[in-house]
């Protein structure tokens, strides 16, 4: 009898909380909701947390800021825990409870499922987590965009940088055994060709791979003059490293921007220094340069955000601009005006998050800068100019 | 020497290397085994639960390695302990499947559990293994793995000694051969399944750190597991020693489908060898043949 | 008050219904499947079909593994095997989609033989494992045999088409996805009312006694694991179609645990069991989204709790129900239906 009661109260509690909510909904009528398949847990939650803060941080400053056109933004997210069908229920959820006409993904299988829809319905432009060069192709994903330069063009720029420093350089492409780490292997082959650069081993890791011990042992053999790791955050890389070191290897270890972020490294040591990578966006701590945006950043977070909030924040500049061109033009949010609008975006200033005014042509914004991470300072510290690949 | 013989020569000690953890880890499922009749597969979890309770003592609360390693392998055994008594105890007599069935319930539950207090972030252990590398002759060995190695190596030995002399390491071997036999002779039965689950667990929870400390850990480390299921079920899954050559075996094997293969063979490789041997020798190399029956 | 049911035939006694309450209660259902659609929004028509996709799925598991006592963990690869073949016949021959789904079924019922055939030589917890094995050997055909397979990216699969029309939202596609698996839990209801299916019961029940009867093992092992595999890969052909994409990671082993603790907590060897356990585990993960969203205004953070309390959850009911109640949900319900043909006279 006792639970009875006690259950119907907890029911009731939660029936008036539901209430509550829904009248929360309906209280603001004119806004633009940003919906987002989001991992907060499980393996990429890193990236999710992140992800999320950078967003809303920025539409919060829409927001003070008196929003778009009267409207305010809002960002109506759930976690997917990382995982392609629970990213599908989220973003059907969202979009059966709220009108949503931009849309942050959390992962490229999420990505090229939900890419049929997006196309079938029409409503919104689609950004995330992704930088599958597969997604980088307006005719086949119409309505799905790319913070940054997708993988290939990570590698790209990379390769650039390599044959600017070292022309003729061999290189090691290390690669996990997934989607995500096979995905730039064969264009960066071809343009390590064209420009020049002599790939010498190509290593491929299964995924879960611990020791890398017989992977060392290749690269001894081969002693490359550049190691370029892709698919992976963080693991198996250091043990690579520190072993490579030992023995006496002077291979330079670069990577991408998923393993980009200082704070990974920082607790990595001394087989940290010196790892270089790609990366779209400016550090947290970056201080050179014009760059409003991170003043700004810096002032409403006081502590060291990671690259993930760069890129959230990224993409839900490039979401509201994009909404904020179509409501100027007067023309109605659907997906095809906002991709237009989106593409309209030419020698655009993100305010110093990205060092070149940006334009985005396509379906990514093709630009990047070379960084190494210093052990001594614990920070990624940048040693080439932004560079524009195509 | 020979450049090309050396190369083969250090893939192959490498290989003997991550082959003696597949070897430990695979004891900790011949221990469970062979006293209770239940393939754990749970151990892969105990192993990453492992992990992090050495991560948990040595950089959550600042604990000497030397000190955070016996505490976790401590609960390690714990955990085998309450398993046990809670879950697997009133599962006795059950079909074999649904016992098995359980154990893959209580890996989820550990893995859910382990990313609710530690979050999901793969991290890294506090290095407690000096990393200058080791040169036997010429060849180069990685120090972390001429460690494990040594340990899972001295592990072994300990086992296979109390397995021969120690008055519990017979019960075990009394209780695996003949249950009613063993109560009848007075040996405490249910004491010997709990034993060896807390043996069997702690046993894992060890090998978790060992392999944290070469690649790091995360939630899904407890892949590896599966490996070492793949060498019990080669080796014979109530065989001590079975374990130790299989693991050994598989190491080489797939240290060396990975060299001149690529990476991407070696689970196609171990799993290729896995169907050859259940299709061949179910009972495993070094098996007693009458668990065919299974 | 039903006190018993007079069966004056063997028509009688083999029918699937034998009551008039259960033949009420049937149309009730089916009327209300018919409704569902109109009824619900978007994403609730998502998980329904989704649920039926996964209810097809586990009724073919539950064949295998609920009557004929053969444990198979890698039910999911034969679901991606279906998959995969409909993407290929749709992007290489364009065939129809009936054909498509059919031979998606065929397709992994061939290779359901072939991994089954270790099933004579070893049984339980071996053959789980071996299946273990099989499906890690046809994950890496999916990502090395990229002429067909796409590789590591996959296959994208344009919109199924009835006679010219594209089906691309999930009210159309529910016209599709429910009949075939209600066409298929009728099958494998009716299966058990053969010579094959009894068959199977009876090597579940005591192998070597079923070979002195006159039931060649071989053959009906290999039939059941064909059977099974020919439900999965149909289950895995509507997925790739609901999904329109393939890729070797849409199939993972969690997959096929998944379907296995589905048919544990709602019954092994009763169809009901499989349906049950089917709806069960695809809408639990849901139900614990809206639970803690009721506790979020009061617990800081609770959003990243779902994941990893899912997870739990998940290991939870299998481990709970394997020690509180074998026979799983079907057994409840019984259980309920027991209690209310004596109500109110014993309560």
């Amino acid at each position: 009898m006792n639970t009875t009661r006690r259950m119907t109260m907890g029911l009731l509690a939660g029936a008036a909380s539901l209430g509550l909510g829904i009248g929360a909904v309906q209280a603001q009528d004119k806004e633009i909701v940003i919906g987002g398949s989001l991992p907060m847990t499980g393996v990429f939650a890193f990236a999710g947390l992140a992800v999320e803060k950078g967003m809303q941080d920025y539409i919060s400053m829409v927001n003070e800021a008196g929003g778009i056109d009267g409207y305010t933004v809002r960002l109506a997210y759930e976690d997917t825990g990382y995982k392609v069908d629970q990213s599908v229920a989220v973003f059907n959820k969202l979009t059966s409870q709220e009108d949503i006409h931009l849309y942050y993904g959390d992962s490229t299988g999420f990505a090229k499922t939900i890419a049929p829809e997006l196309a079938r319905s029409g409503d919104m432009i689609m950004g995330g987590a992704s930088f599958a060069s597969e997604l980088n192709d307006p005719e086949a994903y119409p309505y799905t965009f790319i913070p940054g330069p997708d993988y290939s063009e990570m590698l790209d720029i990379l390769l650039e940088y390599i044959a600017q420093e070292t022309p003729g350089a061999s290189i090691a492409l290390i690669n996990s055994d997934t989607e995500f780490g096979r995905d730039p292997i064969k264009p960066a082959k071809a343009k390590a060709e064209e420009l020049g650069l002599d790939v010498v081993l190509e290593i491929i890791t299964p995924p879960g791979a611990v020791d890398v011990s017989t992977e060392v042992l290749k690269l001894r053999r081969a002693r490359p003059d550049y190691a370029i790791f892709h698919g992976y955050v963080l693991a198996p890389q250091p043990e690579f490293i520190s072993q490579a070191k030992e023995l006496g290897l002077d291979t330079k270890f670069m990577g991408t921007f998923w393993s980009m972020d200082s704070s990974l490294w920082a607790g990595v040591g001394e087989a940290a220094d010196g790892y270089m990578g790609v990366m779209p966006y400016r550090y947290y701590y970056d201080e050179d340069g014009d760059a409003p945006m991170l003043a700004k950043i810096r002032e409403m977070q006081p502590e060291y955000v990671s690259t993930g909030y760069m890129q959230g924040f990224l993409s839900a500049m490039l979401m509201v601009e994009s909404a904020k061109r179509v409501l100027d033009a007067g023309e109605e949010m659907t997906g095809a005006n906002l991709k237009a609008a989106l593409n309209s975006i030419e020698d655009f200033d993100t305010g110093g998050i990205m060092g070149l005014p940006i334009s985005v042509p396509g379906n990514s914004v093709p630009v990047g800068r070379v960084y190494q991470f210093s052990a001594s300072e614990g920070k990624m510290l940048p040693v080439s100019d932004w560079i524009s690949v195509e | 020497m020979n450049p090309d013989f050396l190369f083969f020569i250090e893939v192959s000690l490498a290989g003997l290397g991550s082959g003696a953890l597949l070897a430990l880890t695979a004891l900790a499922y011949v221990l469970i085994y062979k006293a209770t009749r239940v393939v754990n597969l749970a151990v892969s979890e105990v192993l990453m639960l492992g992990g992090y309770l050495f991560f948990a003592f040595a950089a959550g609360w600042n604990f000497s390695p030397w000190l955070a390693l016996p505490l976790a392998i401590i609960g390690g055994g714990i955990v085998g302990g309450i398993v046990e008594r809670g879950l697997i105890r009133p599962m006795l007599g059950e079909n074999p499947i649904s016992v098995f069935m359980v154990t893959v319930g209580l890996g989820s539950i550990l893995v859910g559990l382990t990313e609710l207090m530690w979050g999901a972030d793969p991290r890294t252990l506090p290095a407690f293994i000096s990393t200058k590398p080791l040169f036997l002759g010429e060849a180069y060995v990685s120090r972390k793995i001429a460690v494990t190695f040594v340990v899972a190596a001295v592990a072994m030995g300990i086992f296979l000694a109390l397995f021969r002399f120690w008055r519990g390491g017979v019960a075990l071997r009394a209780t695996a051969t003949d249950q009613a036999a063993a109560y009848s002779c007075g040996i405490n039965v249910p004491g010997v399944f709990s034993v060896a689950w807390i043996v069997g667990c702690a046993t894992a929870a060890g090998a978790g750190v060992l392999l944290g400390a070469i690649g790091g850990i995360s939630t899904t480390m407890g892949v590896f597991g599966l490996s070492a299921l793949v060498v019990v079920i080669i080796g014979g899954l109530d065989s001590i020693l079975g374990a130790l050559i299989g693991g050994l075996a598989l190491g080489l094997i797939q240290s060396w489908a990975g060299t001149y293969l690529g990476g991407e063979y070696s689970s196609v490789v171990t799993f290729g060898l896995l169907i050859v041997a259940i299709v061949i020798r179910p009972f495993g190399l070094f098996g007693t043949h009458e668990i065919e029956r299974l | 008050m039903i006190i018993g049911t007079a069966k004056e035939t063997y028509r009688a006694d083999e029918s699937l219904l034998t009551t008039q309450p259960q033949r009420v209660w049937l149309a009730i259902f089916a009327a209300s499947l018919v409704a569902l659609p109109f009824v619900v929004n978007d994403y609730w028509l998502y998980l329904t079909c989704l649920v039926a996709i996964n209810v097809a799925a586990a009724t073919g598991l539950n064949i295998l593994t609920g009557f004929t006592g053969l444990v198979s963990l890698g039910h999911a690869a034969f679901m991606a095997v279906g998959a995969y073949t409909v993407a290929w016949l749709e992007t290489n021959l364009g065939t129809p989609f009936w054909v498509n789904l059919i031979a998606a079924g065929l397709v992994a019922a061939a290779l359901g033989i072939l991994v089954g055939l270790p099933s004579l030589k070893v049984k339980g917890l071996y053959l789980a494992i071996a299946t273990i094995a099989a499906s890690f050997i046809l994950h890496f055909c999916f990502v090395h045999f990229d002429g067909i397979t796409g590789g590591a990216t996959g296959i994208n699969i344009p919109p199924l088409t009835i006679f010219g029309a594209e089906l691309t939202t999930y009210f159309s596609l529910y016209w599709v996805i429910m009949p075939v698996t209600v066409l298929m839990v009728l099958g494998a209801a009716n299966l058990f009312r053969t010579r094959i299916g009894r068959a199977f019961i009876a090597i579940r029940d005591r192998d070597i006694s079923a070979e002195v009867l006159g039931i060649p093992l071989l053959r009906y092992k290999l039939m059941s694991f064909s059977i099974a595999s020919f439900y999965a890969g149909m289950a895995g052909g509507l997925w790739a179609y609901f999904f329109r994409v393939v890729t070797p990671e849409s199939f993972p082993l969690l997959t096929s645990i998944f379907l296995l603790a589905a048919i544990i907590v709602g019954g092994m060897g009763t169809i009901l069991g499989g349906i049950l356990g089917a709806v069960f585990m695809t809408l639990a993960p849901e139900l614990l989204r809206y639970g803690v969203e009721w506790i979020s205004p009061l617990v800081p953070n609770a959003g990243a709790l779902l994941s990893p309390v899912r997870t739990v959850v998940f290991g939870a009911l299998i481990v709970g129900f394997l020690i509180f109640e074998p026979q799983g949900l079907a057994e409840i319900i019984q259980r309920i239906r027991r209690f209310f043909r004596l109500w109110p006279f014993r309560t």
